[in-house]
């Protein structure tokens, strides 16, 4: 008798909860469409990762890309034949910066998933859990946050050896405190919301509270603080190989090309200018785009 | 709490940060793979006269004797020797920190002065052209890589217009003004100096200038959302409802309230852009603590770079600390504590 009277509700939350969470990416995809930088930023980055996919299929002289020397084509002017010129040893300057395209996006790549991996686990853990845990972590968070980054990541990546792997780990070591402070104060909003006190008291473990369902809600403002730290990221890494200490010659890195160039400049212009002007596009489109997702994804900053 | 004992609290807390990052800086510096003594005794050394580097130095004591002797050290105002030069660095840091000070205040000033107007404007023209504008530009000049932005200012401006020297931050042969400050602009100032005044000018502006794009655009784009902010507040309704001029509102209620957010940002942007100076300092051959910094880390000589780390996070607590008073001095209702 008891048995039938206790109706159990069929409706699966999930399905509750799916229809909004689509309306939500609907309107938010409605209004990045309204937003032409962000579009603009969005179509360029696509055109330049498809760069570099086909760029070792089409490009013209593709070995010159690695240690290739042809002493007799050194510093040529732009032409027909090497549309961005060949730098001081005869590469062709057009294949390399092409050939450099997937390497940059790799690197910022990298910093970026490392960074927001060990932030998001400090600062989550560290708001979760509080007391001296918290203390202890955002100590060592605030003894990162007193060095300007930069010279962290140089200090560091002399010390790993130069090299662009050493320049990746050393810069994705000084960007992640940024991570941790933000996933710290999201957490610490989020862990009193009442769907938090509903999963503890069924029994869900620590990890599972906060990884399933604390963290997902904080997702937007880390993607945010990903998009908008992207262009700063390979900006950073390409100044670690100008200076000398990230990619070493003769690897087709734009900051390295740029070092390699800068003793013919302003002579040879061609040789450092290219390699810059692509910097300059990879990092304008990702401003653009980040731009453009923090007006989507942050409600506070839309206006 | 009152400012003094506010003050007092915040400058001790300086010490265990300070003392975490040379813990850091000297784990970095003990770790590297390469081989510092070997770099420095030169490609002719034999084993002995690396063993005697390395005893001069104290390189063969245990980590932790070396770690103390460094803090000893750091407790009398010494900063070690440089493995590379034999020289003091506390001696090249005293040399080198006031060009890159008078590098990165001119460029903050310079981003403040653009970056804060431009805020403005793009609030009070909200979703209009100016503030399309201004978020572009700011966007655009943000993404340039500095060092590459520097080398063609420095093509532009000082080969192919002339109107500026190249590089340095004094001509070779001229005699800077006698050290005071270590600003040359402040220095020459009150030595009466304006020759002086002028030619530091001339070396500083492009450099400062090329420096001052990496803060301008959070500059700007943080004055533009406190002033937004601000500009829904009660008050400022009351003073339009009082037939007070829009200028004014602006000017006298808006601004002041909205200023925090900024000073915030500024004193952030600060430390990033000493920092950035790096590469600056690079392109325009600047003596200052960037140059020092990278010449030192390629050479693998960390003492230089564990002083460098240190006055740095030193600077920028103690920046931070100002921001604090400042808050209170804006805005008296801020307390401290």
């Amino acid at each position: 008798m008891a048995e039938t009277s206790i109706t159990t509700p069929t409706v699966n939350l999930r399905d509750v909860a799916k229809p909004s969470r689509w309306e939500n990416v609907r309107r938010g995809l409605y209004r990045f469409r309204g937003n032409a930088l962000s579009l603009v930023g969005l179509v360029a980055l696509l055109i330049i990762i498809i760069i570099a996919v086909i760029a070792p299929f089409v490009v013209p002289f593709r070995e010159d890309s690695e240690g290739r020397i042809h002493a007799t084509e050194r510093l040529q002017a732009p032409d027909g034949l090497h549309y961005f010129g060949t730098d001081h040893v005869g590469r062709d300057i057009f294949s390399r910066v092409l050939m450099g395209t997937g390497m940059a996006l790799q690197v910022g790549t990298v910093i970026i998933v490392v960074a927001t991996l060990i932030g998001v686990t400090v600062g989550a853990v560290s708001a979760y859990f509080g007391g001296w845990v918290d203390d202890g972590l955002m100590r060592v968070t605030d003894i990162f946050l007193t060095v300007p980054p930069l010279m962290l990541a140089i200090a560091l990546t002399a010390a790993l050896g130069k090299g662009v792997t050493n320049a990746m780990i050393g810069i994705a070591l000084v960007w992640w405190p940024g991570f941790a402070r933000l996933t710290r104060s999201l957490v610490l909003s989020l862990r009193e919301e009442v769907y938090v006190e509903a999963a503890q008291s069924i029994g869900a473990g620590h990890a599972r509270i906060l990884f399933f369902h604390i963290l997902p809600n904080a997702l937007s403002p880390i993607i945010v603080k990903m998009s908008t730290d992207f262009g700063f990221a390979v900006l950073t890494a390409a100044a670690l190989g100008f200076i000398g200490l990230g990619a070493q010659p003769p690897a087709p890195e734009w900051g390295a090309m740029i070092n390699e160039g800068r003793d013919y400049f302003p002579e040879k212009w061609w040789v450092t200018s290219f390699p810059g002007m692509a910097i300059f596009a990879l990092v304008f489109s990702l401003n653009l785009l980040g731009d453009g997702l923090r007006d989507l994804l942050d409600p506070r900053a839309r206006r | 709490m009152n400012l003094r004992n506010y003050l007092l609290r915040r400058l001790l807390l300086i010490i265990p940060l300070l003392i975490g990052l040379s813990l850091l800086t000297f784990t970095i510096s003990r770790v590297v793979p390469g081989d510092p003594v070997g770099l420095a005794a030169g490609p002719q050394a034999t084993d002995e006269i690396k063993e005697a580097l390395r005893h001069d130095f104290g390189l063969d004591q245990p980590l932790p004797l070396q770690y103390v002797n460094y803090i000893g050290g750091l407790l009398r105002g010494d900063f070690g020797r440089s493995l590379y030069s034999r020289r003091e660095v506390r001696d090249d840091i005293a040399a080198y920190f006031p060009a890159t000070l008078e590098l990165t205040l001119a460029a903050i000033m310079i981003a403040t002065v653009i970056g804060v107007p431009a805020g403005v404007i793009s609030a009070v023209f909200r979703s209009r052209l100016p503030d399309h504008l201004a978020r572009i530009v700011a966007l655009f000049f943000v993404s340039f890589p500095a060092f590459w932005l520097a080398m063609i200012f420095q093509m532009v401006f000082g080969l192919q217009l002339d109107w500026f020297p190249i590089g340095k931050r004094f001509n070779v042969l001229d005699i800077p003004p006698p050290t005071i400050t270590g600003l040359y602009l402040i220095d020459s100032l009150l030595h009466f100096d304006f020759a002086s005044f002028k030619l530091t000018l001339s070396h500083l502006t492009i450099p400062a200038l090329v420096l001052s794009f990496g803060a301008l655009a959070s500059i700007t784009r943080v004055t533009r959302a406190s002033v937004l902010e601000v500009m829904d507040r009660d008050y400022v309704r009351t003073a339009r409802s009082m037939g007070i001029r829009e200028r004014t509102v602006i000017s006298r209620h808006v601004l002041r309230n909205a200023l925090i957010a900024t000073l915030t940002m500024i004193s952030l942007e600060f430390g990033w852009l000493m920092a950035g100076a790096v590469l600056v300092e690079t392109i325009f051959d600047w003596p200052g603590m960037g140059l020092y910094a990278v010449e030192s880390s390629l050479r693998l000589d960390f003492q230089p770079i564990m002083g460098i780390t240190l006055i740095y996070g030193l600077l920028f607590s103690l920046v931070n600390i100002a921001t604090d008073v400042a808050y209170g001095i804006i805005d008296p209702r801020i307390r401290y504590g």
